[in-house]
């Protein structure tokens, strides 16, 4: 009798760290749109942050879900997935965010000039500073 | 950084006056492919900064190491937390030159980039083949080739051997265009 208990007990907990495992191994990726930005800036603020003191910025925004407002400098869809430029003050970086698959079917909304706000990933900074998994913020 | 970022300045500066001036894509791809006995693992960037200096046939690429996109959260985050640390080396980058570059053509032409690749706080002395296609307003360029974790001081724990390959295929395609700043 106890013997079986037992049998159950460690079979319960298998079970149960099976699915734990499995959990884990799928965790999902962050979703953007549904989690709350870790701070709102305008694009002129972030490239400002980055080209004084890229270290200094990487640890606050990188790997940050955060939000841009900014004016569109440029709007492309390349293969299928669209890619918005932000302008900024600085003498040649801007922001340039990537937008998910949702946000890029509404990019023929938009116009060069218009204001508006992005909600992405920041990955650092090249010449620009990168955005990905963008989304429009109305 | 810093550094990186004076040498794409003086990149972008130098020679302003040059009639062939600097072709650059902010949008490159790379991905990368890991084929091991448990399972394949791939991610892809396409956030890649290539410049390419039409004069001398010098290239300069910048990779961000948390723009790696894998399909499993997980596997991104063991990547970017455990193997190339990304939040003490967020870069990737390559500085080199285009051999042969002034004979390529505007058909698919084999050459080879030569020059010196860091990874993960680690420089290493890399010759590369790649496919060249040179038009007047483009300059495309792809390719693949092996990078060994070994030579980058990537330690992958004896846990997951059987799920990373030591050897890692990397394929890239970049489509330079003219630099003219809006």
């Amino acid at each position: 009798m106890t013997k079986k208990k037992i049998l159950i007990v460690v079979l319960f907990t298998v079970i149960i760290g099976a699915f734990i495992a499995y959990k884990i191994y799928n965790k999902p990726h962050v979703n953007v749109s549904e989690t709350k930005p870790y701070i709102t800036l305008t694009a002129d603020k972030i490239i400002n942050d980055f080209s004084l003191d890229e270290t200094a910025a990487n640890t606050i925004y990188l790997d940050k879900i955060i939000e841009v407002k900014g004016t569109v400098l440029e709007l492309k869809n390349e293969n299928g997935k669209g890619i918005i430029t932000l302008k900024t003050n600085d003498d040649f970086g801007n922001v340039i965010g990537h937008l998910s698959s949702k946000s890029t079917k509404k990019i023929n909304t938009l116009k060069e000039g218009q204001a508006i706000t992005l909600k992405g990933v920041c990955t650092g900074y090249l010449m620009d500073v990168i955005l990905i998994k963008c989304e429009l913020i109305n | 950084m810093k550094t990186i970022y004076t040498f794409l300045c003086c990149f972008l500066f130098i020679g302003v006056t040059n009639s062939q001036g600097k072709f650059l894509t902010k949008n490159g791809a790379i991905t990368f492919f890991s084929s091991a006995v448990v399972e394949d693992i791939k991610a892809d960037n396409n956030q890649v900064l290539s410049i390419v200096d039409a004069a001398t046939g010098k290239m300069a690429i910048s990779i961000l190491m948390k723009s790696f996109l894998f399909k499993k959260a997980l596997m991104q985050e063991h990547f970017n937390e455990n193997y190339v640390e990304s939040d003490i080396y967020p870069k990737a980058t390559f500085k080199g030159t285009i051999l042969n570059f002034e004979n390529l053509k505007s058909t698919e032409s084999k050459t080879q980039v030569k020059g010196l690749i860091t990874i993960h706080g680690v420089s290493k002395e890399i010759t590369i083949d790649a496919i060249f296609t040179k038009l007047k307003d483009t300059i495309l360029t792809k390719g693949s080739f092996m990078l060994a974790l070994a030579d980058f001081n990537i330690k992958i724990p004896a846990v997951v051997a059987n799920n990373i390959a030591k050897e890692i295929k990397v394929t890239f395609e970049f489509n330079h265009i003219p630099y003219n700043k809006k």
